[in-house]
């Protein structure tokens, strides 16, 4: 059983130095602050939640992967330490992974607001060391 | 045209609360009666099960009367999976509540509300009563589209208020 644990722990940690080692880097996560309860003018949109965002690192874009679209906004993967988004579990309260990336509002990366499409676990050993996440880069005007 | 929107998803709102107390949704941590209208929303709460989403699509205005006659198109989409429990085999039957649901609170009588003010909520106060009232005509169900195990179905309805002087 302490083997299992141990193994579990190295995957985690092994994930970590290769996207520290990739150039990983940080982004915010933008969460939704949470509803005021019985509150009229937010159902109605007359009142906007406000925003918090939480920093994400590290966190590492696969450039290889990004898909284009004609006329359409691009679409790229980000790979995230799962030990960044265990301790983000740990004090915002969700239950799980999933439920936090679907209750976000996106992805802040510089200044551009990429939003989350989808979100995959990696799974190596039996254990979750990281998560993929599909974002969608905000559509770029012509001109 | 908001302050008939509004009105319309409040009544909609406080009837399914009376009717099914049960009927919720959790949006951003708060619990509240299963409605919500989809523009209000961020675009991240909008595909929930097992609740009724708002989605307000065309308007037009007769201005043949002394006050012109606002007619908006409001679509209801719903949908369920069924209970988990039960390996959603109970999906079709709880499709059925909720068309039972919406028969009663928006396809009965009275089929009219007292048009409300809601602006003045955003600063904490009250809501104000206008002097017309909004109505709406029967619901017209739509077909029932099978999304793999889920039951999906748009229920329509027009609803129809009277533009008083002054309001936008």
């Amino acid at each position: 059983m302490a083997d299992l644990v141990r193994t579990g722990c190295a995957t985690r940690r092994a994930a970590d130095v290769l996207l520290r080692a990739a150039n990983g880097r940080a982004v915010m996560l933008r969460m939704p602050a949470p509803a005021t309860p019985g509150s009229a003018a937010e159902q109605l949109g007359l009142a906007t939640p406000e925003f918090q965002d939480v920093e994400l690192a590290p966190v590492v874009f696969r450039k290889a992967r990004a898909k284009v679209a004609t006329k359409k906004a691009a679409e790229r993967e980000m790979l995230v330490s799962a030990t960044a988004v265990k301790a983000l579990l740990g004090s915002s309260g969700f239950a799980s992974a999933s439920a936090m990336f679907a209750a976000a509002f996106g992805v802040l990366v510089d200044e551009a607001l990429l939003t989350i499409v989808s979100a995959s676990e990696i799974e190596a050993g039996g254990e979750i060391c990281g998560y993929t996440l599909l974002l969608r880069e905000p559509v770029v005007l012509g001109i | 045209m908001q302050n008939a929107k509004d009105t319309f998803y409040i009544t909609l709102c406080n009837r399914i609360a009376a009717l099914n107390p049960g009927r919720t949704v959790v949006v951003r941590g708060v619990t509240r009666p299963g409605v919500l209208v989809e523009e209000n929303e961020l675009e991240t709460a909008v595909e929930m099960p097992d609740a009724f989403r708002l989605r307000w699509t065309s308007a037009k205005v007769d201005a043949a009367g002394a006050l012109p006659l606002v007619a908006l198109g409001c679509e209801i989409r719903y949908c369920t999976d069924g209970n988990a429990g039960n390996g959603g085999m109970d999906r079709g039957r709880l499709l059925a509540a909720m068309d039972g649901e919406l028969a009663s609170t928006v396809g009965a009588g009275p089929q009219s509300a007292v048009k409300m003010n809601y602006s003045g909520t955003a600063q904490g106060g009250a809501p104000a009563a206008m002097g017309t009232n909004i109505f709406w005509g029967d619901l017209a169900f739509g077909e029932v589209v099978v999304n793999g195990e889920r039951l999906e179905r748009v229920a329509t309805v027009q609803v129809f208020s009277y533009q008083e002087a002054g309001e936008l």
